[in-house]
């Protein structure tokens, strides 16, 4: 491989429970200490809140509930990770919170195996790649997948009464 | 660079043929006016000029051949006739087609440019075989005898605002022959009242010259609107030598001396002596007004904005940290910062005025089109809102216009029947309302039909036929999606797409829209609109640990009452003031369990003109939000405006208790 791909193919690795995902550097911009999250009230419970990014309002969304781990209460190592996805062809800046990051590894692409397409709990489309790292797999997250506003549009279905004319009541 | 500059004659092109559309139709009303000609005669020359500098050479050739006729107009070679100005009207509409097209690359503006520049030539041709050799015969006699003549100039308080400099025009005056000038100071104010960018002096000058009066009165054509001028002969032949003689070295002169004083002072009954003329050139004479894109300004706000969110947190700090240095920098920020952000707020607002040339034009239009006889009337134009309001109001109002002419106002032989004047009347107020504007449209006409309305409804089944509604509700029913009256689809009108547009485009700006009608007296509509959209008066209040924003322009009263009441109470009613008013128990309605209070606080809010009650855990007081938006991911929640950052750097939940309430009304229903 040469050594331009190697510097594309850098991840960032953190835990969700037992399990390790890694995410490509060039999608996330930071990492943060879990600040006070202003919850939204009647937003789906993956939708953690959000939070102040020095002036900005970023959505912060919770990836245990989102990819179906057990609620725990946060810890030392929790974080915020601020990550831009692409969605429907808009950047979108927002915030997940992971048990915590381990990581930036250089992956050489010959080490990323395929995902079998059984013998996954996870939606096959949203992981591109699967790395053996000794006796762990680590899961490559295709985040602008994960996080696109269709994936998200559970949150509309909330509003769906909307349009009911109660003008009259 | 090129570019930057191209954007600012684009936009001052654009302004240009606004200005030239106004004083088009103030000679619809009247073709004599001549003040309008002028600046019909001015616009056109300004854009010749900086069309053909930026290479814009189809715009600079028709507007040359215009310039011509309206010349011979203004100089009274030419009559101001109905075919002109509907050619000029074309011309205009081309003219801002060519604005995205200046090389004719459309084959219909090629064409289109080609028949108005015949049309234009045409008429010039006319001109010139119907008035022979007129224009210049005022001029002759004057041939080369010298003349005194006495020019009073007094400019006006902002002239210099404006970017004229009064000098040069003393200057220019000078420059037509031999002549002395006398400055006075009579609206000279007291040191502490006087405004460094105002204009105080006004001039007197003698001129001797043999050129003809038109010629003085061509140094003024661009400021003749913004200076009191006199332009008068004083005496046959060159009177300077005499009047030199008798200058006084008097530099202070309160009042004019004026023109009988001079003649006085020339018959040599006076002893009073003439100030010297002026030289000296002060240096602020020079443009003080800068053309800003509406990015940069856009910028400008979000980083006051930014500033406003992190002064409240230096107040916040400095509360708690009792340093009184501190406490003396923090309240110096406070002040620089509000006058900071009022600043910024005022650049960025438009008077509605640049909007109503455009209504003039589609009134006009419009009622020669489904001929009517309409007069527009507008009143409170200089009210002045936010831009991005005032763009994304132009197609709401716009429709409102063409609805009032086209179902309200009745066909003249109509009105006529009813013991009505033939002409219909349509009218734009607008005034500010405390933080809010309201603008008003209206007209005499028909008013509403409120038993159609009520038909089309049922027929439709937005209303159960058996429902008894107030009239007041029937008018509300024209906002509903699918609801159009009109008897038959016009091209203007009827194709019931419309009202619920026009209120949720209204609605998205934060504003509120309302109407009221009666049977042929006519329909107003009313617009209440906030000032700005990114700052918002609100009440802080906390449920458990969540910090919300209500705008204050909602809240009617708050009232404190005990927590197990609120859960107590049998179908959400509750009395206050001897009313029964229905409430939302929020703490419930969002889920928040934390931190439950004894006490709890109920606001009411006028929701569909009726109170509800919200109740909150706690009020903290009044804020002012900076609103941001919560962001793609909540974009179903409309309960919720926006967000805000509190002083704390805590977020906070920027509330909109109309959507919230309708939302909570169909949830308990089901």
């Amino acid at each position: 491989m040469s050594v331009q791909t190697e510097t594309l193919n850098s991840f960032l690795s953190f835990r969700l429970g037992e399990e390790l995902f890694a995410a490509n550097v060039s999608k996330v911009l930071e990492i943060l200490e879990i600040p006070k999250i202003t919850k939204v009230p009647r937003s789906p419970s993956f939708m953690r809140g959000v939070i102040n990014l020095r002036g900005n309002v970023l959505p912060v969304i919770d990836t245990r509930v989102k990819f179906g781990f057990p609620i725990v209460p946060d810890t030392v190592n929790s974080c915020i990770l601020v990550l831009n996805v692409l969605s429907e062809d808009k950047n979108i800046i927002l915030g997940a919170v992971v048990d915590a990051v381990q990581e930036v590894m250089e992956i050489d692409n010959e080490a990323i195996q395929a995902v079998p397409s059984m013998g996954t709990k996870y939606k096959t489309e949203f992981i591109s790649g699967m790395l053996k790292m000794g006796e762990d797999f680590i899961m490559l997250l295709n985040l602008d997948l994960v996080f696109t506003s269709e994936e998200m549009s559970i949150l509309e279905d909330v509003s769906k009464p909307e349009n009911e004319k109660s003008e009259n009541k | 660079m090129t570019d930057k500059l191209l954007d600012i004659f684009l936009a001052e092109a654009q302004d240009l043929i606004v200005e030239i559309e106004k004083a088009l139709l103030l000679l619809e009303q009247d073709e004599r006016d001549q003040h309008a000609i002028s600046a019909v005669f001015r616009a056109m020359h300004t854009l010749k000029g900086s069309s053909g500098m930026f290479g814009f050479e189809s715009v600079s050739a028709i507007t040359h051949h215009l310039e011509n006729i309206y010349q011979d107009i203004r100089d009274g070679a030419a009559e101001m006739t109905a075919p002109v100005l509907e050619v000029t009207f074309k011309t205009l509409d081309h003219l801002r087609a060519l604005m995205s097209d200046p090389h004719l690359a459309d084959s219909s503006n090629r064409e289109n440019h080609a028949t108005l520049l015949t049309a234009i030539l045409d008429h010039q041709q006319k001109k010139d075989s119907a008035q022979p050799l007129t224009k210049n015969s005022m001029s002759a006699p004057g041939g080369h005898d010298e003349h005194t003549y006495y020019v009073y100039l007094l400019p006006h308080d902002h002239v210099i605002k404006n970017g004229t400099n009064v000098l040069y025009l003393v200057d220019d005056l000078l420059a037509l022959g031999q002549g002395l000038s006398f400055p006075f100071f009579h609206k000279l104010p007291e040191l502490h009242a006087l405004a460094p960018d105002a204009s105080h002096m006004g001039f007197e000058v003698i001129l001797c010259t043999a050129k003809p009066e038109q010629d003085i009165q061509e140094v003024f054509l661009f400021v003749d609107t913004d200076c009191d001028i006199t332009i008068a002969r004083l005496a046959e032949g060159n009177k300077i030598a005499a009047l030199h003689k008798k200058q006084s070295n008097q530099t202070h002169r309160s009042s004019p001396i004026g023109i009988e004083g001079f003649r006085s002072l020339l018959a040599g009954n006076k002893r009073e002596r003439v100030a010297e003329k002026v030289k000296s050139v002060s240096g602020n004479g020079y443009a003080n007004s800068v053309r800003v894109s509406g990015e940069r300004l856009d910028d400008l706000m979000n980083l006051v904005s930014e500033l406003v969110t992190t002064q409240a947190r230096l107040s916040l700090f400095s509360n708690h940290n009792a340093s009184p240095e501190l406490a003396i920098i923090s309240e110096h920020i406070e002040k620089i910062t509000r006058r900071l952000r009022d600043n910024a707020f005022t650049m960025s607002l438009v008077p509605l005025e640049n909007l109503v040339v455009r209504f003039q034009r589609l009134v006009n239009d419009l009622s020669k089109e489904l001929n009517k006889e309409i007069v527009f009337k507008t009143e409170g134009t200089d009210t002045e809102i936010d831009k991005s309001i005032i763009e994304k109001l132009t197609d709401p109002l716009l429709h409102l216009l063409r609805n009032s002419i086209d179902h309200g106002i009745e066909t003249p032989a109509e009105r006529i029947a009813k013991g009505k004047p033939a002409k219909g009347t349509v009218h734009v107020r607008s005034h500010y309302s405390g933080a809010h504007v309201v603008i008003e449209i209206g007209d005499d006409g028909a008013g509403l039909d409120l038993e159609r309305i009520r038909e089309k409804a049922v027929a439709k089944g937005l209303i159960d036929g058996r429902t008894h509604l107030e009239d007041a509700e029937l008018v509300q029913l024209i906002f509903l999606p699918g609801l159009s009256t009109a008897e038959k689809i016009t091209g203007v009108s009827g194709r019931g797409v419309g009202m619920d547009v026009v209120k949720r485009n209204i609605s998205d700006i934060r504003g509120e829209i309302d109407v009221v009608t009666k049977k042929d007296k006519g329909t107003t509509f009313i617009i209440t609109l906030p000032l700005t959209l990114s700052i918002l008066d609100g009440l802080l209040v906390k449920i458990g640990d969540t910090d919300f924003i209500l705008p204050l322009t909602a809240v009617a009263k708050c009232y404190e009452v005990e927590t197990a009441q609120l859960e107590s109470t049998y179908n959400q009613w509750m009395n206050f003031d001897g009313k029964r008013i229905p409430f939302f128990h929020l703490r419930n309605d969002f889920g928040i369990t934390d931190h439950k209070p004894q006490h709890s606080q109920v606001i009411t809010v006028t929701h569909n003109g009726a109170p509800v009650g919200l109740a909150f855990d706690k009020i903290e007081g009044e804020y002012q939000a900076v609103l941001k938006p919560l962001g793609e991911f909540y974009r179903g929640q409309h309960e919720f405006s926006g967000a805000t950052i509190l002083g704390n750097g805590h977020v906070a939940l920027v509330l909109d208790p109309h959507k919230l309430i309708t939302k909570l009304n169909t949830l308990h229903k089901n």
